[in-house]
């Protein structure tokens, strides 16, 4: 292909001021173009090289080059972490790419997550019951957060913790605890840990170890594993 | 139905309690169904008189029930000709329970611990034979024992924990295969299986003694005609008559029992009561307590699926009754109400409360199970598995891994084993 367009490469080559690509070498202007054509998914540089069919060296270089005049950068695709994958500089990665708000750096970012979800679990428990609303408005007053939340991010962290059995998501009836909530409302209260402090109750089957015993459906009486032999059993029987 | 584990465990409890000759003719009723005499011979290899004894001690324990099916041709063989026994298999798993239905009695009327032991390890006896052991035990040369056993015995009747046994050899109407197979359809095991159900129903609903002398010691001596109306009345199964050779003698014997299903009753409104406490509160307790108090007598089968409706005020009066209820207000009892889930029937001043049994022993299976995922399997695994419980549909892995926060890397491999596991149900979509 540079050979074909040598004499208009020269051209090319002349700087103009205006243009972004002007100052790009035609390797660069395809690749440029591509990674700019995938938008906000960007591309991997295996797929690069596979539809420009420019070799390897050369593709290397030009990106180089184009990350240097900052006209794409490189981002961490969260399916897989190992891949080079390029965007063009004015997009923003998709939410596949990134994982989503709660992912940093292709990882979910499970600190933060946790920490948001400690405070969140406070504020219903000092207030006893609580809506989605309310949750919100009290994070915003706190000002422990230096990032403005949207209400669909507090949903999903209170979602995540109903699913942790942390707190339980009630209609409001309007009466009681639930006076100041208007009837019919979702709103989120603290479990009750079967009466003792932060000990969740464990069920009857799990609290024996054939309960959870991963080889239960291997174990006879008279097999290699058997309840006579089994390390686990003989402990919890010695009480 | 009666799976293999199932089968044996009721065979290793009877060998445990009767031997290895009993537990070999309940293993051949529990694996073959409803049996002749004969049969059970045949299958058992024993000898009939091996057999015959075994099979009155299983009679007497309550673990097999005797029964024969009309003849069609009207013509009678004879009792013994057509005379088939059924395994109860449910009988056979209560008596690991044993002690915690003698917990409830000590419990409630710690004097009455006594008889029911003696009910529950003989299997059945008459008040005399009762009285008889109290003397043993009592050493007491009076009189005074059959007072005692009276007034004890009389308790446990009204709070239904003894009952009469049934009838020995109840004789079933028409041919049940003929009925079955208009109704079911399916694999012909299946069809065996949900067979002997039926019959296993039949066979009790028809041996069981009408109501108003389950509870009663009061015999009807002397009215063959009586009896016969009163038994004749109610029943669903036409047809049905009295043993011909039982226990039509001059003076009615009757025999006594622990009443298995008012133990489980009590149980299970126990588990209900103690996790209504765990989820909620004590004051949703309290009142759930009180309201299965109340309707006590009332309740018909074990397994109801919602409690019985009370008025608020019956509910509050009894509240008001219990001791830890004493210091609840009307709207306490009232907010309870409406966080046990209550649906409330009919408007206005004649509102009344039931309770959703069912419901609350299914949350309270999905703990049991939840726990076992969390124990096994880890915290993702149990928010994932909390997620798919509460969808009740298929979701997509990518939004499971969103939805629950576990690394988009690790859901679908903690997904893969607990589907591999059976815990889970996989489709797959792509083309």
């Amino acid at each position: 292909m540079s050979r074909l367009q040598g004499p208009s490469s020269h051209k090319r080559k002349q700087p103009e001021p205006n243009s972004a690509s002007g100052s790009l070498t035609e390797h660069e202007r395809i690749l440029y173009h591509v990674i700019k054509s995938k938008q906000n998914m960007g591309i991997w540089t295996r797929d690069m090289k596979w539809e420009t069919k420019l070799p390897d060296y050369v593709v290397v270089k030009s990106l180089k080059s184009l990350q240097a005049k900052k006209l794409i950068k490189e981002v961490v695709n969260v399916q897989n972490k190992g891949r080079k994958h390029y965007i063009a500089a004015e997009f923003e990665p998709s939410k596949e790419i990134t994982g989503g708000t709660w992912y940093a750096g292709g990882n979910l970012d499970t600190e933060f997550i946790n920490f948001l979800q400690k405070h969140c679990v406070k504020i219903i428990y000092e207030q006893k019951v609580a809506t989605l609303e309310g949750i919100l408005d009290t994070i915003r007053r706190s000002r422990a957060f230096n990032v403005e939340f949207t209400p669909q991010q507090i949903e999903e962290i209170v979602n995540a913790l109903v699913l942790d059995n942390e707190i339980t998501e009630v209609e409001s009836n309007g009466m009681g605890e639930f006076d100041s909530i208007p009837v019919g409302t979702v709103c989120y209260m603290c479990t009750n840990k079967g009466g003792r402090k932060g000990e969740p109750k464990i069920g009857a089957m799990a609290s024996i170890p054939c309960g959870v015993c991963p080889q239960i459906s291997l174990c006879t009486p008279d097999g290699i594993i058997s309840p006579q032999t089994c390390v686990h059993f003989t402990k919890w029987l010695d009480f | 139905m009666v799976t293999q584990y199932g089968i044996k465990l009721g065979v290793h409890l009877m060998t445990n309690q009767f031997g290895n000759i009993v537990a070999k003719v309940c293993e051949s009723l529990l694996r073959r169904g409803p049996l002749t005499l004969q049969l059970i011979v045949r299958f058992t290899e024993l000898t009939p008189q091996q057999v015959k004894s075994s099979l009155l001690i299983l009679i007497q324990h309550n673990c097999v029930q005797a029964f024969s099916l009309e003849q069609q041709d009207g013509l009678e063989d004879g009792p013994k000709a057509n005379t088939q026994y059924l395994a109860l298999f449910n009988n056979i798993l209560h008596r690991m329970r044993f002690s915690k239905f003698l917990k409830i009695v000590s419990s409630e009327f710690d004097e009455c611990k006594e008889l029911l032991e003696g009910l529950l390890q003989h299997g059945r006896l008459t008040l005399k034979q009762m009285v008889e052991r109290e003397r043993e035990k009592s050493s007491k040369k009076d009189g005074n024992c059959e007072d005692i056993v009276q007034e004890n015995l009389l308790k446990l009747l009204a709070a239904r924990y003894v009952e009469r046994c049934p009838i020995h050899e109840p004789v079933l109407a028409t041919p049940v295969k003929d009925e079955t197979t208009a109704k079911r359809r399916g694999a012909k095991s299946s069809k065996r299986n949900e067979e002997s159900e039926t019959i296993e129903q039949r066979v009790l609903g028809a041996a069981a003694p009408m109501d108003a002398q389950r509870f009663s010691i009061i015999t009807n001596t002397g009215s063959n005609v009586s009896r016969e109306t009163s038994v004749g009345e109610k029943r669903k199964y036409d047809a049905l008559e009295l043993d011909r050779e039982s226990a039509v003698e001059e003076e009615e014997v009757v025999l006594l029992r622990a009443n298995f299903e008012e133990f489980m009753c009590r149980l299970r409104h126990k588990a209900c009561i103690e996790n209504v406490r765990t989820r909620l509160d004590d004051g949703a307790s309290i009142v759930l307590r009180a309201m299965l108090e109340a309707v006590r007598s009332l309740e018909k089968r074990v397994k109801t699926e919602k409690s019985v409706p009370l008025s608020l005020n019956t509910i509050f009066e009894e509240v008001m009754n219990s001791e830890e209820g004493r210091g609840m207000t009307l709207d306490r009892v009232r907010a309870s109400l409406v966080q046990l889930g209550c649906s409330s029937s009919a408007r206005g001043t004649d509102e009344s409360y039931s309770i959703d049994l069912k419901k609350i022993v299914e949350l309270a299976q999905n703990d049991e199970v939840e726990s076992i995922v969390l124990k096994r399997y880890g915290r993702n695994a149990y928010k994932m598995f909390r997620l798919l419980s509460k969808t009740g549909c298929l979701v997509e892995t990518e939004k499971i891994s969103d939805t629950t926060f576990v690394e988009k890397k690790e859901a679908p491999k903690m997904l893969f084993k607990l589907w591999s596991d059976g815990y889970l149900h996989m489709e797959d979509f792509s083309s």
